[in-house]
């Protein structure tokens, strides 16, 4: 059933409102039309999970339409809040293939096959991100011969930036399932729980507690849950661990990266142990990186930039001994599923990475993302929180209590 | 009927209109209310012609042939005289002369999913009125 936005529900967002706001943009842009196929933006704009290769088209006034591959098309529809009149389902058939129903739809929106259409073009180090395809490009170029393309992703860009409450809401209610998942783990690990028991198997362990608790999936494409345990938590610079078959070993760190999504919020927390028993080095290592945590968290608030945090957290790590297992690097950012890379906008030294000096604002919403990594002691750790940010501070949206505990 | 009429004749449309009606009971066709028009390209005579089916609740309340572009409809179909022929001779599937390019639907396709089996009971209906093509 389509969901028509309910502004009582604590996960509302007015969708209606943020399409009316990319068309003023694209206005102030001289657009007559908004091709979107990036993950974030189709989040962002119809409030359904499009896995499939997909895209919106918003034209300068009224309702924008969906169009994904047709096995998927419905199902869109019933989780968006638009109707099945404006979800398009494609297929290699005459006239439904992806680049001529669109472009079909699109020069019925144009005066004459004449204007300006905006398109997302661009790169990422998100696989998923969903860039036009050269390929893509030139199709749509040839068929709208008399239209021109303009990559126009800034305007999704800028208008997702700060979150409104229904989002950090759904952030904050996939933080509490993320939670729920850390102590399954936990409960699960501890009293020798922990012999015999792989990777593999805490990840699932992990995503069973979490989908009994309301999570859709473990959404990252980074192998759902992230589990590392003994050399593997060490990887130099390493902040992605699928869960192997590697089975849990006494005298090893453990580290376990969930991830769950509500309503297209994001949970990303990640927790680590030391496996006993632990020695004097293992616990060395493990205060250094408890202590940047708190430090960091500390630190952030609206206001600061990338870089001077980085400075003075890796100012920290320097006078604490440990600047050398530190990787220089603290964040990413994070929104609606398919909005997961860079923070801020495109605006930095290098295209589409973090500009490191992004001034942050109230309300901006980012993972709080550590990597500490030993590799030759094979000992390693990360922290992963979704943080709000505020005039005076942060709050960490996942409550699970920050500490490296010793299983037994 | 044992006469042969001409495909796309005025003829021909009073005796589809007749066997649809008859043949064809609102039940039948699920009480739908849709239309959708078939663009004949490259006709024998160098014109193009459509055909324009009307549905209201299930029941016929259109069928109009014409010359040029047809009214607004909410499927319209678009291919060769040739193809639309073949596929009433039964030579050609409707869903083959789609998947090949042969013939072009604009309109919504998760709606036309669900109306598919409704044109194939109509098209059979029109399969059977003696036709010279």
């Amino acid at each position: 059933m389509t969901t028509l936005p309910d502004d009582n529900d604590l996960y509302f967002i007015d969708f209606p409102g943020r399409i009316k706001k990319i068309q003023t943009a694209m206005q102030e842009e001289d657009l007559d039309v908004y091709l979107g196929s990036r993950l974030r933006t189709l989040s962002w704009t119809l409030d359904a999970f499009c896995p499939w290769r997909s895209f919106v088209v918003i034209p300068a006034e009224g309702l924008p339409t969906a169009f994904t591959f047709v096995i998927d098309a419905a199902r869109v529809a019933d989780d968006s809040w638009l109707d099945e009149d404006h979800v398009y389902g494609f297929a290699p058939m005459g006239g439904q293939d992806q680049i001529e129903q669109i472009s079909d739809f699109i020069l019925d929106l144009l005066n004459n096959g004449k204007g300006r259409v905006g398109v997302e073009t661009g790169m990422s180090n998100y696989l998923p991100e969903g860039n036009l395809t050269h390929y893509e490009y030139e199709q749509f170029d040839a068929a709208l011969a008399n239209a021109e393309l303009v990559n126009a992703h800034t305007i999704v860009d800028r208008l997702s930036m700060i979150k409104d409450p229904g989002t950090i809401n759904r952030f904050r209610e996939a933080s509490r399932i993320v939670d729920i998942g850390h102590q399954a783990v936990f409960d699960a690990l501890q009293n020798g729980g922990y012999k015999d028991i792989s990777e593999t198997e805490i990840a699932g362990i992990a995503a069973l507690a979490m989908r009994k608790a309301g999570s859709e999936w473990e959404w990252s494409f980074t192998g759902g849950n992230e589990i590392a345990s003994g050399y593997r938590t060490g990887l130099a610079g390493g902040a992605c661990t699928p869960a192997t078959r590697r089975k849990i070993q006494p005298g090893e760190p453990l580290m376990v990266d969930l991830h769950a999504m509500f309503k297209l919020g994001l949970g990303d927390h990640a927790h680590n142990y030391l496996i006993a028993p632990a020695s004097d080095r293992q616990w060395w290592h493990a205060n250094n990186f408890i202590d940047i945590v708190k430090q960091t968290l500390k630190t952030y608030r609206a206001g600061i930039t990338p870089s001077s945090l980085a400075e003075e957290m890796i100012g920290f790590a320097e006078q604490r001994g440990f600047a050398d297992y530190m990787v220089p690097g603290f964040e990413h950012g994070i929104g609606l599923m398919g909005d997961e890379w860079r923070i801020g906008l495109n605006d930095g030294p290098f295209a589409y990475w973090t500009n490191p000096d992004h001034v942050y604002r109230e309300n901006e919403l980012l993972i709080c993302a550590m990597q500490y990594a030993c590799p030759e002691e094979n000992i390693g750790f990360r922290y992963e929180n979704p943080i709000i940010l505020s005039k005076t501070g942060c709050e960490a949206l996942s409550a699970y209590p920050l500490a490296i505990e010793e299983i037994k | 009927m044992s006469e042969l009429v001409d495909y796309l004749s005025s003829q021909w449309r009073e005796e589809a209109e007749k066997r649809l009606k008859s043949e064809l009971s609102p039940e039948k066709m699920n009480k739908i209310t849709s239309s959708m028009s078939n663009i004949y390209l490259n006709c024998p005579d160098g014109s193009q012609k459509y055909l324009l089916f009307r549905f209201e609740n299930g029941e016929l309340t259109e069928l109009s042939i014409g010359q040029g572009q047809p009214p607004k409809a909410e499927f319209q179909i678009t291919g060769n005289y040739e193809i639309f022929a073949r596929i009433s001779r039964a030579e050609l599937g409707s869903q083959k002369a789609l998947m090949t390019r042969k013939l072009k639907l604009k309109g919504n396709m998760v709606k036309a999913l669900k109306l598919a089996a409704i044109a194939d009971r109509l098209n059979k209906v029109l399969s059977t009125i003696p036709t010279r093509y």
